[in-house]
């Protein structure tokens, strides 16, 4: 079967994802652009004896190279060169819609429009005379509704026609005032006879120049043809500033502009005044200035609270899986070795990791059911004068809120951020949100050393620590090293729509799958590690001692079978509390306790903290361990052992608390961040910085807690 | 005037951009350039962000972009545009320029 391909471009919530879902049915998948985290939608139909792969671009108000979105679709058009394009547009909003078009019509590629949601259109009352519009576009127009599924047939028979050259393209131009014409020539002339240049369409190259595109300008300027074409370009802006104080960049927009308004009037039938839509009468309660923080508020506790309660019941089945599952492993495997990597290595350590997939699920169920209905804009609207002033966009709350549940959903709900610093920033001070595995900590190092009325203001004072610390990292690193290109914040609020089912499960299916296979295998390898360093090297001598004394006990005669029991449970637990102090994380505490003396650690603490990083809750079973307590003892006993030992006091338990608040995230939310970011360095940095912040809260805690406490 | 100090139902026209750089080409693209027309309908509960209405669209932006969109009010005495009775002020459900 022949192949063809095909891109949808248009601005963001004209319904192109519902027509792309409307054209490929259940036929995607989810990869990503190279080089960015934007999402790339695949899918495929058969239709005409051809195979239609279909290319959902990011929605995109322009083709100027100042967004992700607009870089990576311009890129995709250039580079990959689809066989057609179709350029979805909004029908109750064509005025708006056709500035994209009027930019295919520049690029010249073989496109043709999807006049979209038609259905809408005729509701309005507004009449579009499309074979009008047609002449003036130069390209087929195709009315659909994705909603009501009207359409699609007709746009899959134009897209083979165009795809096949059955339907010539006109490509009509679109002319600027004389003075920019006759400069678009001028150096299109120039460029066409530079023979590195063929590929691009020269006229749309002198375009893009005119109008200060630095993608154009870097492509341009490695060869010699720059020197003249950069001598017409000064000539241009100066004789635009003498006679319109102006540049060509904005005449070039208004000519555009011209052009769309000169189409509308000829094509366009409507009601003069413009009714009042859903959208309105929504707004006016969902915007109030006194309703509208109130109504934000209970949004994202009701995320919140969906995600981490409902999650909590299946979490709880799955982690009983996994013992479940440990417990049936456990036994078939003779090797002590193999059965201690399987069981307590991978079982565990990737079910640690899975367990968090209901949350994550039901989070991403929430977002894009947000994101699908229009309300997230609004939400970003609402609270971004907090968010501003420490440097963060407002659609940075929702991420933040989310890293007290777990960092990972967290630091991948950070994809609705359009700007790569302000994602960068906001991905940083996640981690400094208190998850919720680090709980089990505050409650233990609490309950053993403050009463329990103490206990619930020193939980809320490292919460609140938390969040400064998280804050002042973001308008330190905006205010420095991030600062130069943030994101405006000039943003569309999207009319609300009522999400299709299918689109919400999609993409919460996306992001469940993108999890697990993180879970699989980087996060495996992490944990693994960490395991291995738990575990080895064995000490042989310390075994063989062990085994004399347990030999010894079992010989001995003079003691009940209940007492051998004890006596022998106990000794195991001493054993794997020498065991642990010996193996490489043993080391790598006793290594650290120079470094860690001064917060009020010693190396017991040192090898808790390392491994955590596997998952923070980690930390109080290492403690129980390494202070030779058996795990059914739990943590009352914990409790008990921490208060006897004499260098464990009411300073050491905060100062702890406060750098398990604060050092580094798990291995998990370490790889997810890593694979958000795109590159190592910035995660590198961040550990960096997060071990030093730690350390510095830790000691003015642990000193100022000795002096008062 | 900026449309920064536009006020809530003031009804207008871009007259030019005073910004540059990226955010002068995101307000371009979203086609706000001279001779748009626009509504501003109100502003956050925080009193930052503004929301303006043209086109069809509607329209978030900060003061501080804001600042840079230099417009001028449409529809009160003597603008030259015709005159819109005095309803100017007047909250009209679902009133949209």
């Amino acid at each position: 079967m022949k192949e063809l391909t095909v891109a949808l471009a248009g601005n963001p919530n004209c319904g192109k994802s519902s027509l792309f879902n409307a054209l490929t049915g259940a036929h995607q998948k989810v990869g990503n652009f190279p080089g960015v985290t934007i999402e790339k939608y695949e899918g495929h139909c058969d239709f005409g004896g051809y195979r239609i792969r279909v290319v959902d671009l990011p929605g995109t108000y322009s083709l100027t190279p100042y967004s992700p979105e607009e870089i990576v679709t311009r890129q995709y058009l250039i580079e990959e060169r689809p066989d057609v394009v179709v350029n979805v547009i909004e029908g109750p909003n064509l005025e708006r819609s056709l500035l994209l078009t009027t930019q295919l019509m520049e690029m010249e590629v073989d496109f043709l429009v999807a006049l979209n949601m038609m259905d809408e259109v005729e509701e309005q009352g507004i009449s579009i005379e499309t074979k009008q519009l047609q002449q003036l576009l130069g390209c087929h127009i195709v009315p659909t509704s994705a909603k009501k599924m009207t359409g699609i047939d007709a746009l899959l028979n134009h897209i083979v026609r165009v795809g096949t050259g059955k339907i010539e393209i006109q490509k009509n131009k679109l002319f600027f005032r004389p003075a920019l014409e006759e400069r678009i020539n001028e150096i299109a002339s120039l460029v066409h006879h530079e023979p590195e240049l063929q590929g691009f369409n020269s006229r749309w190259l002198a375009i893009k120049l005119l109008e200060s595109d630095k993608e154009a300008y870097r492509e341009v300027r490695q060869y010699p043809v720059w020197v003249k074409v950069e001598v017409v370009l000064q000539e241009a802006m100066k004789e635009v500033r003498r006679q319109d104080d102006s540049d060509p960049e904005e005449l070039i927009a208004e000519d555009r502009n011209a052009f769309i308004r000169g189409a509308m009037k000829e094509c366009v039938r409507g009601p003069k005044e413009r009714p009042a839509t859903m959208t309105d009468y929504i707004d006016m309660v969902v915007l109030n200035r006194l309703l509208g923080l109130p109504v934000f508020l209970l949004v994202v506790w009701a995320v919140f609270h969906l995600t981490f309660s409902l999650g909590a019941p299946a979490m709880d089945a799955l982690s009983s899986l996994f013992a479940l599952a440990a417990n049936a492993v456990a036994p078939l495997l003779p090797n002590e070795m193999l059965r201690s990597i399987l069981v307590d290595g991978v079982i565990a350590g990737v079910g640690g990791v899975l367990v968090f997939l209901p949350n994550i699920v039901l989070l991403f169920i929430g977002l894009s059911f947000l994101e699908a209905s229009g309300y997230m804009a609004r939400a970003a609207f609402v609270i971004d004068r907090v968010m501003h002033r420490f440097g963060l966009h407002g659609k940075s709350f929702i991420p933040m809120i989310t890293g007290f549940g777990c960092s990972i959903p967290a630091i991948m709900a950070t994809r609705t951020l359009q700007s790569r610093t302000d994602r960068l920033v906001t991905i940083m001070i996640i981690p400094f949100m208190s998850c919720g595995a680090k709980l089990p900590v505050y409650v233990l190092l609490c309950g053993a050393f403050f009463s329990p009325a103490m206990a619930g203001n020193i939980l809320f004072g490292i919460y609140l620590l938390g969040i400064a610390v998280g804050l002042w990292t973001a308008w330190v690193l905006k205010s420095t090293v991030l600062g130069s290109d943030s994101e405006p914040f000039v943003m569309e609020l999207p009319p609300y729509r009522w999400p299709t089912f299918g689109s919400v499960i999609f993409q919460a299916r996306a992001k469940a799958l993108m999890y697990v296979k993180k879970a699989g295998t980087l996060i495996l390898a992490a944990v693994v590690l960490i395991w291995v360093a738990g575990n080895y090297p064995k000490n042989p001598e310390l075994d063989g001692a062990f085994a004399v004394r347990s030999a010894e006990i079992q010989a001995d005669s003079g003691m009940t079978p209940a007492e051998k029991e004890q006596l022998s449970g106990e000794l195991g637990r001493m054993l794997r509390s020498d065991q642990l102090a010996y193996s490489f994380a043993g080391r790598a505490g006793m290594l650290m306790e120079p470094v860690l003396r001064p917060i009020g650690f010693d190396w017991r603490i040192g090898i808790a903290l390392v491994t955590g990083l596997a998952a923070k809750e980690v930390v109080v079973s290492t403690m129980a361990t390494i202070y030779a307590l058996s795990a059914e003892e739990g943590s009352a006993d914990l409790k008990a052992t921490l208060q006897r030992d004499p260098s464990f006091n009411k300073a050491t338990a905060l100062s702890l608390m406060v750098f398990v608040l604060l050092y580094l995230p798990c291995m998990a939310a370490l790889g997810v961040m890593k694979k958000e970011v795109g590159r190592w360095k910035p995660v590198l940095l961040y550990s960096v910085y997060s071990l030093s912040i730690a350390w510095v809260m830790s000691f003015i805690v642990y000193r100022t807690a000795l002096l008062i406490l | 005037m900026r449309l920064s100090d536009m006020e809530i139902g003031d009804k207008g026209e871009v007259t030019g951009l005073k910004v540059e750089g990226a955010v002068r080409r995101r307000i371009m693209d979203m086609g706000l350039i001279k001779g748009t027309r626009f509504k501003v309908l109100r502003v956050a509960p925080l009193g930052d962000p503004m929301e303006i209405f043209f086109k069809g669209l509607y329209l978030t932006l900060r003061r501080q972009e804001a600042e840079g969109v230099m417009v001028q009010r449409n529809g009160g005495v003597g603008d030259g545009s015709p005159m819109s009775g005095g309803q100017r002020n007047r909250w009209q459900w679902g009133a949209r320029p």
